[in-house]
């Protein structure tokens, strides 16, 4: 199976093409764009109902993934993920570990790879949406997108602070704090900040825009419900 | 102090790097991501001011504007260190260099400057009231550069003379530039019409910035299609 990330870094989409029959790959819901009709595709909840409810509940994750077998050589695959921007590979090998905001997975390959989900910082503590990450153990390859363009921070000896909401993921090696930020913001508005804060040896995958400064910047075009 | 722009131009991320006791003033929404020898401050927006007259101007901002403007000060210490800065919507940014030319900016459209630029609150009298767009300037003075950012591209216009600019466009301009609120065509009904409204004649001589997407436009565009709100 070859794989190629094509468009980014705006539009970032997979193309994969097989080498041979039966070779898979296991995407998010919603992620195919095209494919050569050859290809099979199996819509399953990986790990079965507890594992896939658990994923939905907690990550924010779809119940549901599709794998999709080729039936020959040279067939076509294409996947995209929901928001606009980039799109990367990250190869891990057997028992290396890479941490991702829940929404980022969009696609892996490997039958051994682990995708679990954890709680990152301090449960039932922040009302709402919470605090989720998905933990990948190697072996394997996860690709993940970010909304907006994809920055990489290799983190310094004196430790790195990052915005909760631009945060994509992270390497092993690296501990994490989460704290509020925002200062005098969180006194007049609702949502104040998180950040993170990073110390040890690894890199840090930031997104440059978030979903939910969009969705706060819409909200007020919303029309108002009519009152009774 | 320097601001480096990234992933131009749809995505952009600003880094802003600082030597040991530089310092940068920003948006305060705004940062995404700093090392962590960066010592935060909220709303320090001038050291000799209490608490109290900060608060004060904070919420003439919020009265003014509709919106939210409070700034946090970011400061390395005894380390250089770098904070990164990006906007909430799609779009470009661009640094002006302001050397003792007074720069006006549509409020949304500010994201940093270090202390060497006085940012301040311009009241825009009935002008910025007539105009409809929630149009409130923040001017930039004093020596340095200025981080502006757009929804969409930006683009420079050098002006000599006078041209219009839709208020929705506007990101800023120099202050050699004259301005007044005028009605799009003849008449307030063809105005209206026109989707055009109340627009900004500039005159005078200078540069002004542009962007190519219209926030209240795209606003428009997509909350209509979004179910009601409650409140």
């Amino acid at each position: 199976m070859q794989h190629q990330l094509i468009d980014t870094p705006d539009f970032g989409m997979l193309q994969v093409t097989f080498d041979q029959a039966n070779e898979t790959i296991v995407a998010e819901s919603g992620a195919m764009v095209a494919m050569d009709t050859g290809i099979n595709m199996k819509t399953s909840m990986r790990g079965g109902l507890l594992a896939a409810a658990k994923r939905k509940l907690m990550g924010g994750e779809s119940l549901f993934q599709n794998t999709f077998t080729a039936s020959g050589p040279g067939e076509r695959l294409f996947l995209a993920p929901g928001p606009e921007g980039d799109l990367r590979a990250m190869n891990l090998q057997a028992g290396e570990t890479f941490m991702l905001q829940s929404g980022a997975y969009v696609a892996h390959v490997g039958d051994e790879l682990n995708l679990d989900t954890k709680v990152a910082g301090l449960k039932g503590f922040f009302g709402g949406g919470g605090f989720f990450m998905l933990k990948v153990t190697g072996p394997g390859t996860v690709y993940y997108c970010s909304y907006g363009a994809l920055h990489e921070i290799d983190v310094p000896p004196e430790g790195y602070t990052v915005d909760n909401e631009h945060l994509v993921g992270f390497t092993e090696g690296l501990q994490f704090n989460v704290r509020k930020f925002g200062g005098l913001r969180g006194l007049f508005f609702s949502g104040e900040g998180l950040v993170c804060d990073f110390s040890g040896q690894g890199k840090i995958y930031l997104q440059t825009r978030n979903a939910g400064s969009l969705a706060a910047f819409l909200h007020p075009y919303r029309p108002v419900q009519a009152k009774g | 102090m320097e601001f480096d722009i990234r992933y131009k131009p749809a995505h952009t991320l600003a880094v802003c790097n600082l030597n040991p006791n530089e310092m940068v003033r920003a948006e305060a929404g705004a940062m995404v991501s700093m090392t962590r020898n960066i010592q935060v401050e909220a709303a320090a927006r001038n050291k000799d001011e209490g608490m109290g007259k900060r608060l004060l101007k904070g919420l003439k901002r919020m009265a003014l504007g509709g919106e939210s403007f409070f700034t946090n000060t970011y400061t390395a210490t005894t380390q250089p260190g770098h904070v990164t800065f990006a906007p909430s919507l799609t779009g470009d940014m661009i640094v002006h260099d302001c050397q003792g030319e007074q720069l006006i900016i549509q409020g949304s459209s500010y994201v940093a400057a270090p202390d060497s630029i006085t940012i301040d609150t311009q009241f825009q009298g009935m002008k910025g009231f007539f105009s409809g767009e929630s149009m409130f300037f923040l001017t930039a003075t004093g020596y340095g550069p200025v981080l502006l950012n757009a929804f969409g591209a930006i683009e420079t216009l050098d002006l000599n003379g006078e041209m219009i600019v839709d208020t929705g466009h506007l990101v800023a301009f120099t202050a050699g530039i004259n301005y007044s609120v005028i009605k799009a065509s003849g008449g307030w009904i063809s105005s209206f019409l026109s989707g055009e409204g109340l627009v900004l004649k500039m005159q005078g001589q200078g540069r002004v910035y542009v962007q190519s997407r219209n926030p209240s436009e795209y606003g428009a565009t997509v909350g209509a299609m979004l179910p009601p709100r409650s409140n």
